[in-house]
């Protein structure tokens, strides 16, 4: 497989979840985020030792952006055409089969990223059995 | 026709056509399945369906290359618009008549350095597959499983 | 692109024949889009046929509301007792076998009227698209094996009877160039996703060809030869409808002319009342074009500069670090620091003491 091109080091401002607002105390309450609207709300006031709020702040360098730690990016594919396409970004992007693909699919993909030099993110998902 | 010009095409298909590929996350990159282009990616310069003049290369089968390019002249005869020629020489001969076939007579020069890079990513993927090497055991007891296989 | 006033015509071989036919002016119509889009839109929705839900679905109930006071939320309730129905809530788009939010009606506005000059305009856009071979290829239309596009071939391959069987219909497609497009079409055939499956549309598929007929010379025998093959549609060439030119909006549909067809267009496009052929906004497209011709080249100015100019707006040089760009703005800053200027004390000492005099003068009264 091909290393990636060089690239400045990926910065993760923040790597914890942001937790939607009381999911700690209600089973009802989802941690999926959501921006609390309430007038006397502590967290949407930003009161000391309140939950943090997204906030655009935390997005990471354009230049790392969606970047994995092994410094590609992830492209879906499907088929054998799909991955034909990243012919000349072998250093930027790797490729991800969708989870519907069948191993017997699989297998044809995967062999053709050998040959492309394209790295493959679940390469080993699917067609390898566990001993 | 006068009523038509690249730029104008591009401005029709640049959002829908029958080669962009899309996908929604990761950045939403965008990628073309166009054979007259040589990267692959979804632009005005390599959309070699676009350009009047256009280069694609596309791998020979097993080995080589082969080079298609648009005749300007025959825009309007799919049939017999593309200029083919293969190279299965060396990669220095190929590497320089392609880089020739791309600059020479002002016909694509901006797609000198794609052309030459296409030629040699398809190259590279013709060669044939390393097998991977074997997988090093780690720690004593894995050793000592292997050795009682 | 060089002005191409005459295309050929093809034989049943997918030869040609020899003749050539004068391009209709229809054919350099200004391409646009943007309109083709809005009356396809119009147009699409003007086969539709109502549909409602019941003007009764679920208010056939005599619910009222409890009112408040009865710690139950004041939704319309079912009245009487001795079924499980009784109290429960009723009307309501959050009731259980309520109505729906906003109940369909049938006097929904189904149809558009689209004015009948944009319709032809669009429609001579979405001829002129079909003339553009980058057009066909990005709607997807396998045309790399067709000699010529517009495609045009001689009435007497299709005229009479030579193509009203289906067998022959095909053999003449895939002599002209157009197997692939046919192949493509008939691998596209795929289950519709959702209901519509239930609703007659079962399948999807790609849309062919479109073979465009004069009725009156060519006969209507070759319709029945195409109408069995995948994707393959007939129109009759004084009743062109966007729907088939400009699929989905798209333009640059796969077109085959006969001969006696595109021969009619011009006649067709003069006998529209209160219609002229809209004209291009400029007569060359091609700007590349525009710019290197010798009209404009011969007025404009010579370049400024020289071959290669130092471009100084670029990037901001500090003048206290770059001596180069010091001297540039301080052309003294090299004497002085050539006789260290800039290390010289002053010469006076001390100052003066001020004189008695004024000292007393400052304090007087």
């Amino acid at each position: 497989m091909v290393a990636a091109k060089k690239h400045i080091p990926i910065v993760k401002k923040r790597t914890k979840a942001f937790m939607r607002h009381q999911s700690d105390r209600f089973k009802r309450v989802d941690s999926a985020w959501r921006k609390p609207k309430g007038i006397d709300n502590r967290v949407r006031r930003r009161f000391r030792g309140s939950l943090a709020m997204p906030s655009i702040g935390y997005g990471s360098n354009k230049k790392t952006r969606h970047m994995m730690p092994s410094g590609h990016k992830a492209f879906l594919v499907r088929n054998v055409k799909d991955i034909e396409l990243l012919l000349m970004h072998n250093k930027t992007y790797a490729a991800e089969i969708a989870h519907n693909i069948s191993s017997r699919k699989r297998v044809d993909i995967i062999a053709r990223a050998k040959q492309l030099g394209v790295k493959v993110t679940n390469a080993k998902a699917k067609v390898t059995t566990e001993v | 026709m006068s009523n038509v010009s690249a730029d104008l095409i591009w401005e029709v298909t640049r959002l829908q056509n029958a080669y962009l590929v899309k996908r929604k996350t990761q950045g939403a990159p965008q990628f073309s399945r166009d054979p007259l282009n040589l990267t692959n990616l979804h632009s005005r310069k390599h959309a070699g369906f676009v350009n009047p003049k256009a280069i694609g290369i596309l791998p020979n089968g097993e080995k080589g290359v082969q080079v298609i390019a648009k005749k300007p002249a025959a825009a309007n005869k799919p049939a017999s618009s593309l200029y083919k020629v293969t190279y299965t020489t060396t990669a220095r001969k190929t590497y320089k008549a392609v880089a020739r076939q791309a600059a020479k007579n002002y016909y694509r020069p901006d797609l000198r350095a794609a052309a030459v890079a296409r030629v040699s990513a398809i190259r590279r993927a013709q060669r044939p597959v390393k097998p991977e090497p074997p997988k090093k055991l780690r720690g004593a007891a894995a050793k000592k499983a292997a050795a009682a296989q | 692109m060089a002005s191409r006033p005459t295309v050929t015509v093809f034989g049943a071989d997918g030869k040609p024949t020899g003749a050539t036919e004068v391009l209709p002016k229809v054919f350099s119509a200004p391409i646009r889009p943007d309109i083709v889009k809005h009356v396809h839109t119009g147009m699409a929705k003007n086969k539709r046929q109502p549909y409602a839900v019941s003007e009764k679905a679920g208010h056939q109930t005599s619910a009222e509301s409890w009112g408040t006071g009865r710690a139950v939320a004041r939704i319309p309730r079912v009245s009487g007792g001795g079924t499980h129905r009784a109290g429960q809530a009723a009307f309501g788009n959050m009731c259980r076998s309520g109505r729906m939010f906003a109940p369909t009606k049938v006097w929904r506005k189904w149809h558009v009227k689209i004015n009948q000059n944009q319709k032809r305009f669009a429609t001579a856009s979405a001829v002129a698209a079909s003339a553009v071979a980058p057009l066909l290829f990005a709607r997807g239309h396998q045309v790399a094996t067709v000699p010529e596009v517009p495609l045009v071939i001689d009435s007497s391959a299709v005229a009479g009877d030579a193509v009203a069987k289906t067998a022959a219909a095909v053999a003449f497609l895939k002599a002209i160039g157009a197997g692939a497009e046919l192949d493509k079409v008939r691998k596209s055939k795929k289950l519709r996703a959702g209901k519509g499956k239930l609703r007659g549309r079962r399948h999807r598929q790609r849309r062919g060809p479109l073979v465009v007929y004069d009725a009156e010379k060519d006969g209507k025998a070759l319709v029945q030869g195409f109408r069995n093959i995948p994707g393959v549609e007939t129109s009759p060439v004084d009743a062109l409808n966007l729907l088939q030119l400009a699929p989905g909006g798209h333009l640059g549909r796969f077109i085959i002319w006969t001969s006696e067809a595109i021969k009619k267009l011009d006649a067709i496009y003069e006998s529209k009342k209160g219609f002229v052929l809209p004209p291009n906004v400029v007569s060359q497209a091609d700007l590349t074009r525009l710019i290197n011709s010798s009209e404009i080249q011969s007025v404009i100015r010579a370049p400024k500069g020289e071959a290669r100019t130092r471009r100084s707006a670029v990037q901001k040089k500090n003048p206290l670090v770059n001596k180069q760009v010091l001297l540039r703005l301080n052309p003294y800053a090299s004497t002085f620091q050539k006789e260290k200027l800039g290390e010289l004390k002053a010469d006076e000492g001390k100052p003066k003491p001020v004189p008695a005099a004024f000292k007393e003068q400052l304090h007087e009264l």
